[in-house]
């Protein structure tokens, strides 16, 4: 266990790292000023959140844990892959390879005070 | 008095439930898996089978070449159990040879976070494409290709702990290995490596061996090099002195290195791989064990495909892939002084065909396979013309199969 902690405490990656709160992760639009994609890692879970800014204006928020085996996955830029059993899914969430057959967990979003707010149900 | 007593302990159960309900805490994972499934265990699998045209042997066969069922587990949000058990040529009849039952995966999942994780039992390394991804709904032609069936022995699972990661700031994925390592005395000749391997079955614990992989993906680009290192001398220090062998973790070693790319746009896909075996002591094994080791081995190949069916492409269309695969390789590039060439074991196949896939998960194929070897060494010849048909450097296969995965 010792082991476990001390490599975990080594990984100093720059996802947006927040607490869940009621809920609900919230993250600051300003994120998005140069980029319309940001990892987001709440605090103590094992799995991130792929958050991603649509031309429109609205924020799609997938949960980053395939559907097939319950891997983590990789951002790819354009979509997300497996590892385990080579499962894809496009930056919607969508497969692209099986064997997974089921989209990714899409939460609904919302911005209040320029914040967007995932909803976690 | 009964009546009362069993009163009281319904109460005080009754009481000492709710008082647990209301003290349970929702963790992280409990958010994030609101209104998802929860069943802890999962199932899974593939499998594929086909019918083989030998057409200079004039023969044909058809087979159940694999069955595997995924079983995993989630014991909870830090430790899961992943596991694989395949039957290859359906049937394993005791006394008969032919047909294996086998655990192709057995390992316990460790996250740290959300980003790594380790991985300890039986577990499938990184190196190529095909030994992590072998599902056969994602690769084409019926049968794997042959580079990663004898230069790299795919589906290749030892027993050991692995370490896997991915950075945030770069689309980069990392892993490193440690496990039991390969047997020199079960190497035969053409086969490669693949009978050196214990696959969880009574390994040598005196010899290890350590891999580690890089993986670059980007968009529908990705590169990957990986690499293997690990001694081949399992007895004891006696023995191996007494065989002219040394042994110790690395003694008497096999160095692997692997690098392959991935790419698709549209309709077109394309991969290809390079890889290359060292063995420095193969005079050694040879004057122990006379299994006639290459001191090099490599293999390359190069695949193009199109998607005739993309144009109006949806997510849930179907697919039908044309592909072309060119595979080289040479299971005796390199040999020692006292190896014997064999020409036959370098190898040029062209294969071309399609995939059908009427949804993701399952493919129906047609391939042929063009095989072109080097000459027959007479000097290994067993059974000379007319006891034995004179050898053939040109032959075709041709292949019908289905495959599958869930």
């Amino acid at each position: 266990m010792i082991a476990l902690g001390a490599l975990s405490s080594c990984a100093t990656l720059p996802a947006y790292k927040t607490a869940i709160a009621d809920n609900k992760v919230s993250v600051p639009v300003s994120l998005f000023a140069q980029s319309n994609f940001q990892l987001i890692q709440p605090k103590n879970s094992y799995y991130n959140i792929g958050l991603k800014k649509e031309p429109d204006g609205t924020y799609t928020a997938l949960l980053l844990k395939c559907t097939h085996a319950d891997n983590q996955l990789t951002a790819t830029g354009n979509g997300y892959k497996c590892s385990l059993h080579g499962s894809a899914f496009d930056s919607e969430g969508q497969v692209t390879n099986g064997p997974a057959e089921r989209p990714l967990k899409k939460y609904t979003t919302q911005i209040i005070n320029d914040q967007v707010i995932i909803i976690l149900s | 008095m009964k009546a009362k007593i069993f009163t009281l302990s319904f109460l005080s159960l009754t009481l000492s439930a709710a008082a647990l309900a209301q003290t349970k805490t929702t963790t992280s994972e409990d958010s994030l898996n609101n209104n998802l499934s929860k069943s802890a265990t999962t199932i899974g699998g593939y499998g594929n089978a086909f019918y083989q045209r030998n057409n200079v042997a004039g023969t044909s066969r058809l087979d159940l070449e694999r069955f595997v069922l995924f079983t995993g587990h989630k014991f909870n949000d830090q430790i899961s159990f992943f596991s694989e058990l395949e039957v290859e040529d359906a049937k394993v009849t005791g006394g008969e040879s032919g047909g294996e039952v086998s655990i192709e995966q057995a390992y316990l999942k460790f996250n740290l976070n959300a980003n790594q994780y380790f991985v300890a039992g039986l577990f499938i390394p990184r190196i190529g494409i095909l030994n992590e991804n072998h599902l056969p709904n994602t690769f084409n032609g019926n049968e794997r290709n042959y580079v990663e069936t004898f230069i790299i022995p795919a589906t290749w699972r030892e027993l050991g702990v692995g370490f896997y990661g991915n950075l945030n700031n770069l689309p980069l994925s990392y892993s490193a290995g440690l496990m039991n390592g390969l047997n020199s005395n079960g190497f035969v000749h053409g086969t490669g490596l693949e009978d050196g391997r214990a696959e969880g079955r009574n390994a040598t614990g005196n010899n290890l061996a350590i891999t580690a992989a890089l993986q670059l993906n980007i968009n529908s680009f990705r590169a990957q090099i990986s690499g293997y290192y690990g001694g081949t001398v399992g007895v004891s220090k006696r023995k191996a002195d007494s065989l002219g062998l040394t042994s110790g973790i690395f003694g008497t070693p096999v160095a692997i290195g692997e690098g392959d790319i991935m790419y698709s746009n549209g309709g077109f896909s394309t991969r290809a791989l390079a890889t290359i075996v060292s063995i420095p002591d193969a005079a050694n094994i040879n004057r122990a064990f006379a299994n006639n080791t290459p001191q090099t081995e490599y293999g390359a190949y190069l695949e193009l495909a199109y998607d005739l069916l993309y144009p109006g492409h949806s997510l849930h269309a179907k697919q039908f892939i044309v592909f072309v695969r060119d595979e080289n390789f040479d299971m005796n590039a390199q040999i020692p002084s006292n190896g014997v060439i064999d020409g036959t074991l370098k190898q040029n196949h062209i294969v071309a065909g399609f995939t059908y896939l009427p949804i993701k998960n399952v493919a129906i194929k047609a391939d042929v396979r063009f095989i072109h070897t080097g000459p027959q060494n007479p000097e290994l010849i067993v059974n000379p013309n007319p006891v034995a048909l004179p050898y053939q450097v040109n032959n075709n296969l041709v292949d019908l199969g289905i495959g599958f995965s869930f």
